[in-house]
């Protein structure tokens, strides 16, 4: 599904760089920012290590841990997968979903600046594997979160664990996530009103979305606590 | 057998799923195989449970994880119905090569995935396949009205299955019918506006629309399969076996007519409707073609064999035909009989054996002549076995065929060997329900006029170029798979004759 069959998408990176940043990395990057930021806070400054991390909080995002902190912001690492994946502005969205759920699944893991990169690369990943018709595979990914194939494997294996295999977002899951992401915006008055791209009502070409209708995600429904 | 409730959900808690090892089972002996698996019959060993592992191949380290098993597991996860089979959980096993970074946590993700179902003895093609059993007319109705409600169960939750198949309905030894192998269901939407991938449902059980190339379907793809499997049931052989699409589009045509702008409005707006339009008016001929059915199995046939998709019968109002409430009523699963497993992985495997001992016997014949009293060779491989207690209503049973113990060759390729007699249609999906067995027997895209990807739409050219390769498809080639030797005819119609019963 790329958003609105917008031909420009599909053209080589170097390309569609005129084009304008989609809203939702930069509305996503803003509320991750936030949270790492709280977070940081909360497992003592700096971040000392896997060590210290995981003997306060839990193992559950071990896998996802770096060693430092990447250099690379939030903002930039998302900017760089939507860049060269082409993967729709929706998987981001979706993505945000699965951290989210992760995170409420495990109460105790918390999504800190050691591993936020590698949670975002897996989960837009596996998000792009759901939703777009056209993705790019694992070593493509890998290639471009800047971590191994076999990495990326093993934690898109991860995720998909942590997530019990709930990787469906039914529409009206999605519109409450758009909502919240809308609502942070405003609240924090960054830029006007702006609404998060939402390419799914139409042009759902191929199998991979996914995105519709559905009568479960009685668990995953609650909107987001961040 | 209540219809499903709609909006049924589950609601219990589960054990976290991968939190168990593989090693909770004990493997009994293959059952199945697909192209990135096996499917084994398994104990588990605390409960003595039997179950079947479907093992997720992890080998290809570029794609990941197979994205059809999240998929399956993904629908399946919400499904939860008598008559769809039932995940029970995703277990792992450490891999050869796990913990090569030293990863104190990493074992499971260098390893194995199981998906545990509960175990089926039987699969529908498989338990047919027995030579010289035919159902009887109750136990038919009772096998169709679970899948029927199965079905129905899946459509109020907005699932297709899109691989409706005889090999993919589990039967076990209570009688219960189970759809299985969700690999190729997907989610759908009510307004039928997303452009969906027409390359679905085993060739033989593909309805019309999909052979003409429509993107937006619903539901009644899957009720054409259940039309398919119908009269096959009642017929005794695949009704309509064609080699590749053109030759399927024209058995379809010559069994239900030529398609126009009367009986089926809108026809001419699909894409490929005047590359395969028929060249001259064909008759429906339905009813003379089955006139041995009864009357009212040919009312519900015609109706799930219509060729618009829009006037086919929907699964609850199949069930409520007037075939399922006429006598002799549908048989109550627990009164039919019980049958030795089958799997069609293992009767296939039988079958091979059978032709190697008729091969051998008649080479000895030749150089012995005077051998030819000795038991026929079906006798080798089989066991001697009572009668199945049936209770139903009469019908003479011919003697069953023992599937007992069995001297499998799990390495030796599979499929018939090069022109022997076999059931199953190009680019399908043979293998028994718990796993598919994609591509591995395909061939069936012969034709110029199809794209040779899996599913998934023709790649937009425009958006190759990076180094790293272009965008993959999921399971590529899925349905376009390499050629395979088989025979001309891959009907059925001589099948109990490879057995070569003792007169």
């Amino acid at each position: 599904m790329l958003a609105g069959g917008d031909d420009t998408q599909l053209c080589r990176p170097e390309l569609s760089e005129a084009e304008p940043t989609p809203r939702v990395l930069t509305i996503l990057s803003f509320v991750l920012e936030k949270l790492v930021a709280r977070n940081d806070q909360l497992t003592g400054q700096p971040p000392d290590g896997l060590g210290s991390v995981s003997a306060r909080f839990g193992k559950t995002l071990n896998g996802f841990h770096g060693v430092r902190e990447p250099s690379i912001s939030i903002a930039k690492y998302l900017e760089r997968i939507y860049k060269f994946t082409n993967c729709s502005p929706s998987c981001f969205v979706v993505g945000f979903v699965y951290i989210d759920r992760v995170v409420h699944r495990h109460p105790e893991s918390l999504v800190v600046s050691l591993n936020v990169h590698r949670l975002l690369v897996t989960s837009v990943m596996v998000a792009s594997k759901m939703l777009d018709d056209v993705h790019y595979n694992n070593a493509f990914y890998a290639r471009v979160g800047g971590i191994t194939n076999v990495e990326l494997n093993k934690l898109e294996l991860e995720l998909l664990f942590l997530l019990d295999f709930g990787v469906t977002v039914s529409s009206r899951v999605f519109e409450s996530y758009c909502l919240h992401l809308e609502k942070e915006m405003l609240w924090n008055n960054i830029g006007t009103a702006q609404k998060v791209e939402r390419p799914i009502t139409s042009n759902c070409v191929g199998d991979e979305t996914e995105i519709c209708a559905d009568l479960e995600d009685s668990q995953s429904s609650s909107p987001p606590q961040i | 057998m209540a219809v499903a409730a709609y909006g049924q959900l589950n609601v219990e808690g589960l054990p976290s799923w991968g939190s168990r090892s593989v090693d909770c089972f004990e493997k009994l002996e293959q059952i199945g195989e697909g192209t990135y698996g096996q499917v084994y019959m398994a104990r588990e060993i605390t409960t003595g449970e039997i179950v079947a592992l479907k093992k997720i191949r992890m080998d290809n380290e570029k794609e990941g994880f197979p994205i059809t098993a999240i998929r399956e597991i993904k629908i399946l996860k919400k499904l939860h119905h008598e008559n769809v089979i039932k995940l029970k959980e995703i277990v792992t096993s450490q891999g050869p090569e796990a913990d090569e970074q030293g990863k104190q946590d990493g074992n499971k993700y260098n390893s194995n995935i199981y998906m545990v179902f509960e175990y089926m003895d039987h699969d529908l093609t498989g338990l047919s396949d027995r030579p010289g059993l035919r159902f009887t007319i109750p136990q038919i109705k009772c096998y169709m009205k679970q899948l029927l409600t199965g079905l129905h169960y899946c459509h109020v939750n907005q699932v297709l299955h899109r691989d409706i198949k005889g090999s993919n309905l589990l039967i076990d030894n209570e009688g219960t019918l189970k759809l299985a192998d969700f690999g190729l269901a997907r989610s759908f939407s009510n307004d039928h506006n997303g452009n969906l991938t027409n390359r679905v449902i085993t060739l033989w059980y593909r309805p019309p629309e999909l052979l003409l190339g429509a993107t937006k379907y619903g539901p009644a793809v899957d009720m054409w399969s259940v039309g398919c499997i119908f009269a096959e049931l009642l017929h005794g052989k695949p009704i309509l076996p064609g080699k590749n699409e053109p030759e399927q589009l024209n058995k379809i045509f010559e069994l239900c007519g030529s398609p126009d702008e009367i009986n089926w409005p809108g026809v001419s707006k699909i894409p490929w409707y005047n590359k395969f339009k028929p060249t001259r008016q064909m008759k429906k001929r339905v009813r003379q073609v089955f006139q041995h059915f009864d009357r009212h199995a040919l009312d519900l046939l015609e109706k799930m064999l219509s060729l618009d998709p829009s006037q086919r019968i929907s699964a609850k109002d199949a069930l409520d035909a007037e075939y399922f409430w006429t006598d002799p009523l549908p048989c109550d699963p627990k009164s039919l009989p019980k049958y030795e497993s089958s799997h069609e992985f293992q009767t296939k495997k039988k079958r091979q054996q059978q032709r190697q001992n008729e091969e051998m016997a008649k080479r000895q014949k030749l150089q012995h002549p005077q051998q030819h009293t000795r038991l026929p060779p079906i006798q080798q491989t089989g066991q001697s076995h009572p009668p199945p207690h049936w209770a139903g209503p009469s019908n003479s049973y011919p003697p069953p065929v023992s599937s007992g113990p069995t001297h499998h060759q799990y390495g030796k390729p599979r499929g018939p060997p090069g022109g022997g007699p076999s059931r199953y249609p190009p680019s399908g999906n043979p293998s028994g329900g718990y796993y598919p067995d994609r591509g591995s027997q395909g061939g069936g895209y012969t034709t110029g006029s199809y794209p040779p990807q899996g599913r998934g739409q023709p790649y937009p050219g425009g958006a190759s170029g990076y180094a790293a390769g272009p965008p993959n498809y999921s399971q590529g080639g899925q349905y376009g798979g390499s050629g395979n030797s088989r025979g001309p005819n891959p009907i059925g119609g001589n099948r109990t004759q490879q057995y070569g019963w003792p007169q």
